[in-house]
């Protein structure tokens, strides 16, 4: 009977260390932006990313993924709540859906609410004090902090608008012109941002 | 005596401190100013700079606390945030194939000073549009 109870209680370590296997593999093989843009419509935003120093540019090549900043990191469960919301909606309009619609310049004026500051502040720890900021800088971060409990709370992407995406504002308008006219006379330059990303070899169902 | 000793440790912190406070005279913030309905009115600030809850001083700094007295920070005031100007014009890259970028015209380049079209308390204009009055209007959004 004891023997029984030892066998059941190893398999259930088992099982257990098997699924957490299971979910740590899956959480982390689908953070970076060769899984999320496989259905997420993110060509541009990746683009701009993979000229910023947030993208592998930098002297270090040091590269932050996808979920770093755009995926709460206060918790796991909220991580993989969000992911698993944003994953089926991204899937559902991806497939379903019409892309076209989507007026990104309108959804970039919410991108406090999709940049989470966790992710900036878990690599820039000392962004109150770090010497290499300037006065006025230190200034309005702490005006952020006073801003913190309130409900004019801002976040680090109000002020850093393109943060972790270099010339965003361009590439979206070679995908997609924010003005008539600037329709299809910026072709080329999103063919050539397109050919970049084709060499990367990027999205999974290629 | 532990009445001397409280006295002698009260007058130790009053000088302290009075002498942090003319020794960082320079950073001394300025007295908080009540934004009254009267002075939102009177000196209305852009929906950009109001979303990120800027207060008078953050812009003019050591400019005492009389709103009506204060003067413009200029384009180093507004640079303190914006970075600089071929950071701005850069920004604005896809205009330049169509020689529309404002922050970088063909006439100026990124030199222009801000407040030649950017205003913070009354309506911006658009420079550009004092030549390319019918232009302007396909061409790039109003001023912020």
């Amino acid at each position: 009977m004891k023997m029984k109870l030892v066998i059941f209680a190893l398999i259930g370590i088992f099982v257990g260390l098997v699924i957490s296997l299971i979910t740590y593999e899956g959480i982390h093989r689908t953070a970076g932006e060769d899984f999320c843009v496989s259905c997420h419509e993110m060509r541009p935003m990746v683009s701009a990313y993979h000229n910023d120093v947030h993208g592998g540019v930098g002297k270090t090549g040091i590269k932050v993924s996808c979920v770093s900043c755009h995926l709460p990191q206060d918790n796991i469960l909220n991580y993989i709540f969000t992911k698993a919301k944003n994953g089926v909606a991204e899937v559902g309009i991806h497939f379903l859906g019409n892309p076209d619609d989507i007026d990104w310049y309108e959804m970039r004026t919410h991108r406090k609410d999709f940049v989470y500051d966790q992710g900036c502040i878990n690599c820039h720890t000392n962004f109150q004090s770090n010497a290499n900021i300037s006065k006025k800088g230190i200034k309005m971060h702490e005006h952020y902090m006073s801003l913190i409990d309130t409900d004019k709370r801002v976040g680090c992407a109000s002020c850093h608008v393109e943060v972790g995406h270099k010339g965003l504002r361009s590439s979206l308008n070679y995908y997609k012109p924010e003005y008539e006219y600037y329709e299809g006379k910026l072709d080329e330059y999103k063919e050539t941002a397109e050919k970049k990303l084709n060499e990367k070899d990027i999205g999974w169902f290629q | 005596m532990t009445n001397l000793k409280t006295l002698f440790i009260l007058g130790f912190f009053f000088i302290f401190s009075v002498t942090f406070l003319v020794g960082g005279a320079d950073d001394v913030p300025s007295k908080e100013i009540k934004i009254t309905p009267e002075l939102k009115k009177e000196f209305p600030i852009k929906h950009h700079h109001t979303k990120v809850a800027l207060s008078c001083v953050l812009c003019h700094e050591n400019q005492g606390d009389n709103p009506k007295e204060f003067t413009t920070p200029g384009d180093e005031g507004c640079l303190s945030c914006h970075k600089t100007k071929q950071y701005l014009a850069d920004r604005l890259k896809f205009m330049n194939p169509l020689h529309v970028n404002p922050h970088n015209s063909i006439h100026d380049g990124p030199n222009l000073f801000c407040d030649e079209c950017h205003n913070e308390h009354k309506p911006s204009i658009n420079m550009c549009s004092d030549c390319h009055e019918h232009d302007v209007k396909i061409w790039m959004k109003e001023t912020p």
